[in-house]
């Protein structure tokens, strides 16, 4: 398969230089890689994207979707998911899709760990509607609707997806597409929720890109990721504020393999619309005679 | 023979199943049954109470005037005894005072048992049964239905202690072949089965819940999945998901949780993804009176969701009607590519209904996917009626499904021409779902009469029931709400001379909604809003007053 196969010919509306480019780019180059390393298959990539600018993606890659409601996301990644457990999922949302409007689906989705991957593009703002403070903005943050600045501290999602369960949690930097491939490719692989946050600074709204380049680095060999103490001790490190320089630890934090959420149904075997039925309707009252 | 008995206590002492117990043995006799259940939002304690309608003609509607009352505690007693007839009596264990009471030593029999008190509605059961005059073995072999073992066996020694306690004072036999008993909820989750249904996922919620636990019940032996998982949003959502990826899917909920799922129903429109949603209504606003009936979320039903797009909506009326309705659900969503909403009630989803048959839909359960498609598939290919033909994620052409407007392969678009255009293509279903419900008795008319009753829903039982004691007044039963049956309606309307609404609601939703469709506004309307459900005595005095 070439890469062109992956990709669509729609406009992209995203603006110039978009650090979102670079995400989508590494998403087209990874699933070529994996239908031609005959890992996944191309017919069975589905992929579910909610409302902001990240979610554009879905007009720009030439994959099985459903492109639904701002914060919805991952429940429509399970759903797939239990429809047809033989897809490849993978969900796209932003920050304050999932980590505002439909936090309560990030929670349960560690816990339930269904194989599937979700990525959020975390720009630390909400870009289309013209920048106003996400869960993730920093204390302080000047957007539309906080000309006084946000209140609070920013919400630590690597932190969250750990404590909830999750068994892949990963930071990945826009500006490091090598990075961002290698962890596409083990999330897309992992069998698990695997949850990815990756650092996206806006150009428009939000653009961090200085204290990015300064303080990101990778996670080495040195880091144990099956050792969830050593995962949500480096997801620590930062608090997501960028007002002081602090280490961004950049990588696989945490991936340890679990039972999955489809092992749970003995029923839950092959695509749905391959079940041939043939119902008895007699035989489903009779035990009301 | 007609027979009217209320079953009282606290929750957990087993009213319901001494009630409904009852109403199997009538029905394994050939009687007609009904059975009211009753009970406040709480676990143990409280006030439950069952009645039970027996005649050997149909029945389809409880009564407040009992023939005799089975009282677990003192509550019921004191609550229910000016409702007993004159002739009437009461059965109660040692200890329960009152006039007409009938005590029975349970706590003893229990002792030399050596039974658990569970065991105690046996001995009312072998009581009445004595009383009734029908064979102890009837009892004991539809004891055998449900239990085994040294657990049946206990049940039977009670069962004989309470036989030795009474007298027989009427020889009630076998009338006709054994009738089914079901609830409006086994009823809705048969009409599942039957479709062919492959994912039910729901977040608990009064009184939608009993479809919830019965599907899960089947969900091994008949090969599809039950999931509940983290809110209404959540269920929803994933509903959506589960039927793009090609699994014949319903969701359910009451009423606020229908309220919750309002956004992603609207995708449903847009994004032609069929799913089916169960909505069992209870009494609102708000958490209102949550284990209590209202019919008052019909407009939420035929508008739920922003922007305006088609759903079918169906409101069966009872237990029979609830398989049948809930199988065309899945048919016309499945075919039509939309969202169709199955309306129930707290009446109807938790009563109990005989029936001499259950003989569901013929409608047959295909899955309308396709499996002749091109690489170039367009999952929103215009086409003559409307209907794209469905392709599923995986099996070969690439497949979008999107809450966007979009162009006929599902990319976002915002041009007016195309935004028009997938709006026309959209709505051109609707005639075609307005022929195809035209053979589906979308209104029924029941009794003979030149003056007109319409309800919908669970008031069906109490008005039939109603109609021997109402003088040239026939019925009229819409069960399709949306699209709206409107030439039907009209036609009844119009060649009948008074005409009368019934409803469990305060304003007369279905009122509103005949008005609308037909231009015809009904003055004349009997509406109980206490969240009890009707009786035919609170119609029949109404019209005959």
């Amino acid at each position: 398969m070439e890469i062109q196969d992956i990709k669509t010919k729609e406009e992209n509306t995203w603006c110039p230089g978009c650090t979102n480019m670079s995400i989508l780019r590494s998403v087209q180059e990874v699933l070529t890689d994996l239908v031609n390393e005959s890992k996944i298959e191309k017919k069975n990539i589905s992929i579910a994207c909610d409302i902001g600018c990240f979610a554009k993606i879905f007009d720009y890659l030439n994959v099985n979707g459903f492109y639904g409601l701002h914060g919805r996301t991952l429940p429509l990644c399970f759903g797939m998911k239990v429809g047809n457990p033989e897809l490849t999922v993978i969900g796209f949302a932003g920050d304050g899709a999932t980590y505002g409007e439909g936090v309560s689906h990030l929670v349960h989705s560690c816990r339930f760990n269904a194989d599937f991957t979700m990525i959020v593009s975390n720009n630390k703002t909400f870009a289309l509607t013209t920048g106003q403070a996400s869960p993730t903005s920093r204390k302080g943050y000047k957007g539309v609707s906080t000309p006084l600045g946000v209140g609070e501290e920013p919400m630590n999602p690597l932190a969250l997806a750990l404590v909830s369960g999750a068994s892949f949690v990963a930071r990945g930097n826009a500006l490091n597409p090598v990075q961002l491939k290698s962890i596409f490719k083990q999330a897309i692989e992992h069998k698990g929720f695997a949850f990815i946050d990756i650092l996206q600074p806006c150009l428009t709204f939000n653009n961090f890109i200085p204290y990015i380049q300064k303080n990101a680095y990778e996670l080495e060999g040195g880091h144990d990721v099956e050792d969830l103490n050593q995962a949500l001790k480096k997801a620590s490190e930062w608090d997501y504020s960028v007002d002081e320089d602090k280490k961004v630890a950049t990588g696989i934090f945490y991936k340890k393999e679990r039972p999955i959420y489809e092992d749970q149904w003995p029923q839950l075997k092959k695509p749905w619309y391959q079940v041939e039925r043939n119902i008895n309707q007699q035989e489903n009252t009779k035990e009301f005679v | 023979m007609q027979k009217t008995i209320l079953v009282g206590g606290k929750a957990g002492l087993g009213t319901a199943v001494t009630s409904h117990f009852i109403g199997r043995v009538f029905c394994a006799l050939g009687y007609h049954v009904f059975n009211y259940r009753d009970y406040p939002s709480l676990i143990r304690g409280g006030h439950n109470f069952n009645v039970l309608n027996i005649s050997d003609k149909p029945v389809s509607s409880h009564d407040n005037k009992y023939d005799f009352i089975i009282a677990f505690d003192q509550k019921t007693i004191d609550l229910h005894k000016e409702e007993l007839k004159p002739e009437g009596f009461i059965l109660g264990k040692k200890g329960l005072t009152g006039d007409k009471v009938i005590n029975i030593d349970t706590k003893s029999i229990l002792e030399k048992l050596d039974a658990p008190r569970i065991m105690e509605n046996n001995i009312f059961l072998g009581w009445v049964f004595n009383y009734f005059g029908v064979d102890e073995n009837v009892l004991f072999d539809k004891m055998a239905e449900k239990f085994k073992g040294d657990k049946l066996e206990l049940i039977k020694s009670s069962i004989k202690e309470g036989y030795n306690l009474s007298e027989k004072k009427e020889s009630i036999e076998k009338i006709g072949s054994p009738k089914y008993f079901l609830s409006g909820s086994q009823g809705v989750g048969v009409g599942a089965l039957n479709a062919g249904i492959d994912a039910y996922i729901a977040y608990p919620m009064t009184p939608a819940t009993p479809v919830l636990h019965f599907l899960a019940k089947k969900q091994i032996d008949n090969n599809f999945l039950v999931l509940q998982i983290e809110n209404e949003i959540g269920v929803v959502n994933a509903g959506m998901g589960s039927a793009f990826a090609g699994a014949k899917t319903m969701v359910g909920t009451s009423s606020g949780g229908l309220a919750l799922m309002s956004e992603t129903l609207s995708m449903t429109g847009i994004s032609e993804v069929p799913l089916v949603a169960y909505l069992a209504q209870r009494t609102g606003p708000a958490t209102g009176v949550p284990t209590y009936t209202a019919q008052s979320d019909l407009k939420m039903a035929i508008n739920i969701g922003h922007g305006e797009f088609l759903r079918i909506v169906v409101a069966p009326g009872d237990a029979k009607e609830a398989i049948i309705r809930t199988q065309e659900a899945f048919y016309l969503s499945s075919k039509y590519k939309t969202l169709a909403i199955i309306v129930t009630d707290k009446h109807v989803a938790e009563s109990d209904y005989s029936s001499d048959d259950l003989e569901g839909s013929s409608l047959d359960n295909q899955r309308f996917i396709e499996s002749n498609f091109s690489n170039n598939h367009k999952s929103y290919e215009i086409t003559d009626d409307g209907i794209s033909p469905r392709v599923i994620p995986g099996q070969g052409p690439v497949v979008r499904a999107t809450s966007y407007e979009h162009n006929e392969y599902g990319n976002t678009i915002e041009d007016a021409e195309t935004v028009k255009k997938m709006n026309d293509k959209r709505m051109k279903k609707e005639e075609f779902i307005r022929d195809e419900i035209k053979k589906l008795n979308p209104t029924s008319v029941y009794g003979e009469g030149e003056n007109l009753i319409i309800g919908w829903g669970s008031t069906k039982g109490a008005i039939i029931d109603s109609l021997p004691s109402l003088e040239n007044y026939r019925f009229l039963q819409i069960s399709y709400v949306s699209p709206f049956p409107k030439e039907s309606v009209l036609r009844e309307i119009e060649k009948s001379k008074k005409i009368v609404l019934v409803e469990n609601n305060a304003t007369g939703l279905l009122g509103d909604v005949i008005a609308e469709q037909t231009g015809y506004i009904i003055k004349d309307k009997i509406l109980k809003y206490d969240a009890r459900p009707f009786i035919p005595s609170d119609i029949i005095n109404k019209i005959n007053k």
